[in-house]
């Protein structure tokens, strides 16, 4: 069952983005690819550096939050587009990510969401948010565990 | 019933990951025919010298004339992975790292001795790969490997790049190979010939490797012969055919050969995308590490932890012979984002 629900996530990832992003020069395994948290706080950094993007953001306790996604060619190829000036320092965004599975304040990026609530998919393999969230949202769920228990 | 239906939705998802593995982004299009070699060739050379005799030696292209795949281009469709070593009990596709519930190792694909490795490989699961530390892809990996790529051909050489890793090669044409280190390379030693808008390569010399993350390892005796072309589709779309044989003593029973494709992405280009050094050493915060029960595994640095490296400021690990706070030392002054 466990190897299902892997495969449900993954499957679900490939439907919304392609298998080229579900590819990568690393694997996945630090990520906890069942898990899917929200969260909202103030960029720190942007960073569309090669090989991988990543997103550091800080939230309203002072928690840094570093989360990777894909790799610039593949983040530019999203609908919405990405580049290097799509998200600035100071900004206040929310993300959809998968956490660390060890805890510490890092994962990989599945959505990120701007003030004007449209969402962007910076994603690779490490995390295949559900296409439900754009509703999730809308009602204040703050993971996927959460929405889907009161489901 | 529970179980039929988990069944049926494995098979499922599984079709969907079979027909993704075929058929990465880009526009659709059924792959070309595998075209085998013209008889059983016992080393990849023997195979090589008679393409080359039998064309007479090929086109010597001037400037003008060499055929021109010039832009960007990204992997498309391939038969090639897993697909040559995996098989499915219950006839449900194979995923792109191997996975699948009733997935098994073809016999008499590999050797004994690597379709041993690769089970074992397989028993300790796709948590890890080579590629963290940075390394490049290198034969034959580099057919696969997603991102963007650049073929430039000149009369004397063709240099084919690959943004993974800057993994590049080289192709020298109408010249003998040639090996001056005494060691084997990544993309190994390769040479071809023209005939015509067709490229037939020869590469031998290449480090022992992968198909892709999750395959079996490939030997230090593994060589390819490739005929390259482009060809319009019908919709006027041009695509990159390589119909390539692998030749392994140590690891392939028989020679394989197989097709991949490349797609032309002016999306990108039109997006501004331009190719870069990759950074991954210098920017990338994942390194390969052993799991609680000593498996191979990955990890993820975040700042401030030991060895994070700062791909944006004024990272210390970079210039420690620099006095601290050296002004205009950060690598992007575009932003205040220091975030050590």
């Amino acid at each position: 069952m466990k190897t299902t629900i892997k495969i449900l996530t993954v499957a679900a990832f490939l439907m919304t983005t392609g298998l080229e992003s579900a590819m990568a020069h690393h694997s996945f395994a630090m990520f906890d690819r069942s898990r899917e948290e929200f969260l909202t706080g103030t960029i720190r950094r942007w960073a569309f550096n090669s090989p991988h993007i990543a997103l550091y953001m800080e939230t309203e306790d002072g928690t840094l939050y570093s989360l990777e996604g894909a790799a610039p060619p593949s983040v530019m190829s999203r609908s919405p587009s990405m580049n290097g000036f799509t998200f600035q320092p100071g900004q206040t965004v929310s993300v959809v990510y998968c956490p660390l599975h060890d805890g510490r304040p890092g994962g990989a990026l599945g959505y990120i969401i701007d003030a004007q609530g449209t969402f962007y998919s910076p994603n690779d393999g490490g995390c295949g948010p559900s296409p439900d969230w754009e509703e999730w949202v809308k009602q204040g769920y703050t993971s996927r565990a959460e929405a889907e228990a009161a489901q | 019933m529970k179980n039929m239906v988990n069944k049926l939705v494995h098979s499922a998802i599984m079709l969907l990951f079979s027909t993704l593995l075929q058929a990465q982004p880009g526009p659709r299009a059924q792959l070309p025919d595998v075209v085998p070699p013209p008889q059983r060739f016992a080393t990849s050379t023997g195979h090589y010298e008679y393409l080359y005799n039998s064309h007479n030696g090929g086109t010597s292209h001037s400037y003008d004339s060499v055929p021109k795949w010039e832009g960007l281009w990204s992997a498309q469709g391939n038969n090639s992975g897993n697909q040559l070593f995996l098989e499915s009990l219950d006839g449900s596709p194979i995923g792109p790292f191997g996975e699948g519930e009733n997935v098994v190792i073809k016999e008499g694909v590999l050797t004994p001795e690597y379709e041993a490795a690769f089970q074992y490989r397989r028993d300790l699961g796709v948590d890890y790969d080579r590629l963290t530390s940075c390394e490049p892809a290198g034969m034959p990996r580099w057919l696969l490997e997603p991102y963007v790529r650049e073929f430039i051909n000149t009369p004397s050489q063709s240099w084919w790049t690959n943004d993974l890793a800057n993994d590049t090669r080289r192709i020298y044409i109408n010249q003998e190979h040639k090996n001056i280190d005494g060691t084997h390379y990544a993309a190994g030693d390769s040479i071809g010939f023209w005939v015509d808008d067709m490229l037939i390569v020869h590469t031998v010399d290449i480090y022992p490797s992968d198909y892709f993350r999750g395959t079996p390892p490939t030997s230090n005796q593994f060589e390819t012969v490739e005929v390259w072309r482009m060809e319009t589709l019908n919709n006027g779309t041009k695509r990159l055919v390589n119909n390539v044989t692998f030749y392994d003593e140590l690891s392939l029973v028989e020679p394989i050969t197989v097709v991949y494709t490349f797609w032309p992405r002016q999306d990108l280009q039109a997006l501004g995308f331009r190719m870069r050094y990759w950074e991954c050493a210098q920017n990338d915060n994942t390194y390969l590490t052993f799991d609680d029960e000593g498996r191979p595994s990955t990890q993820y640095r975040l700042p401030g932890e030991d060895g994070y490296v700062d791909p944006r400021g004024n990272d210390r690990l970079r210039n420690p012979d620099l006095p601290a706070g050296l002004v205009g030392q950060e690598k992007s002054p575009i932003f205040n984002d220091d975030v050590q």
